[in-house]
């Protein structure tokens, strides 16, 4: 195999481990937050008890969060020099202020919020905890404003083949960027609601009636209840905004393979590249021009008109479809939950079983989300500006391919390591109840508690 | 004197650069340090040796995000050139580091008989991620050579850099614990500070010889009259510290932050002496800071921003070091 597609490898199972914890952390810094405030209403032990709890998942998210971020920072030197060498002008100032503004107000107060719980006045903790939300949002905005500008790139002009910014609010608010920040804070937030709900609906299931589970259980199943139409819908926007911005991303979700009205919606099907066709292809008849042009007979871009510039159309095509797929999942389940739980005061036990399912199914919605968008960028790591076969480095293919290798190792160990560790942590606080003792009253720091024999 | 940005603006950013490296070897240093001394505590040692970095670790990681960041942002082209160049101890940076900081944290949550693991994977990444970065400092010296001879000094500042961060774990082992655990400190203090001053010594020593032209910059009269003191000041340091080692722990707990203070005086020296050496290159004999600068107009953006938000960062550090000051374990404030 060549450095290029080791290298797209490595850059992909590098990104993908990263994602899946600023998308629990972005959201639930929040969740965190409003567990606190709700303690400082009410006075009532169960949402700091709960708050505790969700405090060390976040945590230890966080943690694993930061050492692969780190990763991602030394990725663009040591396989992708291209990419900084001619946009780097662009990319430079919105890294540099991501980690400025946000780094270190996460990496800072996110001490404070674990450890200093009896240090620090209740207010001062909660300030933590608010910053350390804000934190984790605002590396969200610059590093998706980045993103959105490789995707849709604006406000800026070439000479001798470097890019130049000339309009920082255009490179900023570039076409994509408001649909994109909006969809993926939106799944940060149905992500942690799930998992919220997920683990909560785990300790349900094992015997736990604490008043602490149900606060976070009701918060987890309500919150993804409120968060997925609004996804939903906003989804269809982004997917407006890329119609209009990258046409042939649109063509490769629907797997269009030519430019015409009455397009269907092509529900099922194999999208064959070499026939350019699709192979057994389930339809709605002008499904797609009625979603993409609110009219049957509108006009869809097709990929006829972007031969050898358009991204692989089966996995856009696929990972689109799972996404997507999720989302009406999650649509399902949540209702139903919400509907039980606020009328009837309980949740059955097969709803208990789904959620425990679906705990990390804004994971799976989420990266497959980012395949579509990311895929879908190709050939270009810069729509327009920069391919990315240019960008690659001279590292070798063999040095490559044992990095890609180990990290993927290291990455598979660290996952399952995860996830056993969050079901010890619910089964371990299903058992205790509302009898385990207050963390940050022993005497040892807040995130340690766990370590006690026992 | 005209102020021309082009000139101007390379030369803040290498400064920036240079001052996020130096704040991350000392902050850095000694959370790494104490991962590698994990080699010889006792397991309840252990948990006051986590409690002693717990809540800085995180934010004392960033300055290295900050400085290849800077790196990147204002350096593009030695950017790629350097971290392709270093492309396996890079990665071996990165692991170590992914190991350690993962097992910060599982260690405290998984199945106590399991804690054993997370422990050792702490100390093993830890110095894995020392050593990766005293080997990258010694290719780097000698201008990111390749063959026997860079492998090598690659391998002695390897292991030099990791005695000298496990100097700076003991030193604030000291500052931040007391009893047993602070004597222990001490001797191990000891032990590595040796380590560290002759690493030090090496790199001065090599660094001259690795380029003809950093020889001139160092020998030639008259710098050769203003630079000595930069060597013989940093020798009086560690003779200090090594005198000082012998009256610690102190009635009181005085001093007992001393150590730390003077290994981190000893770094900037050292520092300050490589900065020097280096300068104006960015990628050694190859590309001075202005053959490899980003645009001027991209870099003002940085700068404005820089300007507001370094300082209200380095407030709230100091508030988070206030926070957590005394004695690690000794949790029992209101």
């Amino acid at each position: 195999m060549d450095p290029l597609i080791l290298s797209r490898l490595q850059f992909a199972a590098n990104i993908s481990f990263h994602i899946l914890f600023p998308t629990i952390t972005i959201a639930l810094g929040w969740v965190l937050l409003f567990f606190k405030l709700r303690y400082n209403a009410t006075g009532d032990h169960a949402w700091m008890r709960a708050y505790f709890f969700w405090v060390k998942v976040f945590a230890l998210s966080f943690a694993l969060g930061v050492v692969s971020g780190v990763t991602m920072s030394f990725q663009f030197g040591t396989n992708w020099p291209g990419f900084m060498e001619t946009v780097g002008n662009i990319a430079g100032p919105l890294l540099a202020y991501e980690v400025l503004t946000a780094f270190f107000l996460e990496a800072v107060f996110v001490g404070i919020m674990l450890f200093g719980f009896r240090r620090v006045s209740n207010g001062v903790h909660t300030l933590a905890t608010f910053l350390v939300a804000v934190g984790t949002t605002m590396s969200a905005f610059w590093i998706l404003a980045l993103n959105s500008w490789m995707q849709t790139p604006a406000g800026f002009e070439m000479r001798d083949g470097v890019a130049f910014a000339t309009d920082w609010w255009a490179i900023v608010f570039n076409p994509s960027f408001p649909y994109r920040l909006v969809h993926m804070l939106l799944a940060s937030g149905l992500t942690a609601s799930f998992l919220v709900a997920g683990l909560s609906a785990l300790r349900y299931l094992s015997g736990d009636r604490s008043a602490s589970m149900w606060k976070a259980l009701r918060t987890g199943v309500y919150l993804g209840a409120i968060l997925i139409p609004i996804q939903i819908f906003a989804g269809d926007m982004h997917g407006l905004n890329t119609l209009e911005h990258q046409p042939q991303k649109i063509a490769a979700m629907e797997a269009n393979w030519e430019t015409r009205g009455n397009v269907p919606l092509v529900l099922f099907a194999w999208p064959d590249e070499q026939a350019r066709e699709n192979r057994f292809e389930l339809a709605v008849p002008s499904g797609a021009s009625l979603i993409l042009r609110h009219s049957p007979d509108g006009i869809v871009p097709g990929l006829n008109d972007y031969v050898g510039n358009h991204p692989p159309v089966a996995w856009v095509f696929w990972s689109f479809r799972v996404m997507v797929g999720i989302g009406l999942l999650m649509l399902a389940l949540s209702w139903t939950a919400s509907w039980f739980l606020w009328r009837k005061g309980t949740l059955p036990r097969p709803l208990a079983y789904g959620y425990t399912a679906m705990a990390f199914s804004g994971w799976l919605a989420t990266l497959a989300g980012w395949y579509t968008t990311e895929i879908g960028r190709q050939p270009w790591l810069v729509t327009g500006v920069l391919h990315t076969k240019d960008a690659v480095g001279p590292v070798t293919a063999g040095q490559v391919g044992f990095t890609l290798a180990a990290y993927v190792a290291l990455y598979v160990i660290l996952t399952i390591v995860y996830l056993g560790v969050l079901t010890h942590l619910a089964l371990k606080a299903a058992k205790d109840g509302d009898a385990s003792p207050m963390p940050g009253v022993a005497d040892r720091a807040m995130a340690q508690p766990a370590q006690a024999p026992g | 004197m005209s102020f021309d940005w082009h000139v101007l603006m390379p030369l803040i950013f290498a400064g920036l650069m240079g001052l996020s490296i130096l704040i991350y070897v000392v902050l850095d240093g000694f959370d790494l340090g104490i991962g590698i001394l994990f080699a010889a505590a006792t397991d309840d040692e252990k948990d006051t040796m986590i409690a002693a970095i717990g809540p800085f670790w995180d934010a004392n990681e960033t300055w290295l995000v900050l400085a290849v960041g800077l790196l990147l942002v204002a350096f593009p082209v030695a950017h790629g050139i350097i971290l392709t160049a270093l492309y396996l101890p890079v990665f071996a940076l990165l692991f170590g580091l992914i190991l350690r900081g993962v097992a910060f944290d599982f260690r405290a949550k998984v199945p106590v008989h399991r804690k054993y693991r997370w422990n050792f994977l702490f100390c093993i990444g830890s110095l894995i991620a020392s050593l990766a970065q005293g080997y990258m400092l010694g290719v780097y010296v000698l201008g990111l050579e390749t063959g026997i001879v860079a492998w090598g000094f690659g391998a002695l500042v390897a292991l030099c850099l990791a005695a000298s961060y496990a100097a700076m774990g003991a030193a604030w082992l000291i500052y931040k614990t007391e009893g047993e655990l602070q004597h222990k400190a001490v001797r191990l203090l000891r032990f590595t500070l040796v380590l560290t001053a002759v690493g030090m010594a090496v790199i001065s020593i090599a660094t001259p010889f690795a380029s003809a032209r950093i020889f001139e910059k160092w020998f030639d009269w008259p710098q050769i009259a203003w630079l000595a003191p930069l060597p013989i000041v940093t020798g009086l340091a560690f003779l200090w510290l090594w005198r000082l080692s012998f009256r610690l722990p102190a009635h009181d707990d005085r001093h007992s932050i001393a150590p730390f203070l003077s290994l981190a005086a000893i770094f900037s020296l050292g520092f300050a002496g490589l900065a020097y050496s280096f300068y104006p290159y960015v990628v050694p004999d190859r590309l001075t800071i202005w053959q490899a600068s980003a645009a001027p107009e991209s870099l003002a953006i940085i700068l404005a921003g820089t300007a507001f938000v370094l300082p209200v960062i380095i407030v709230y550090s100091f508030f988070a070091y206030r926070i957590f000051g005394g004695k690690a374990g000794d949790l029992t404030y209101d």
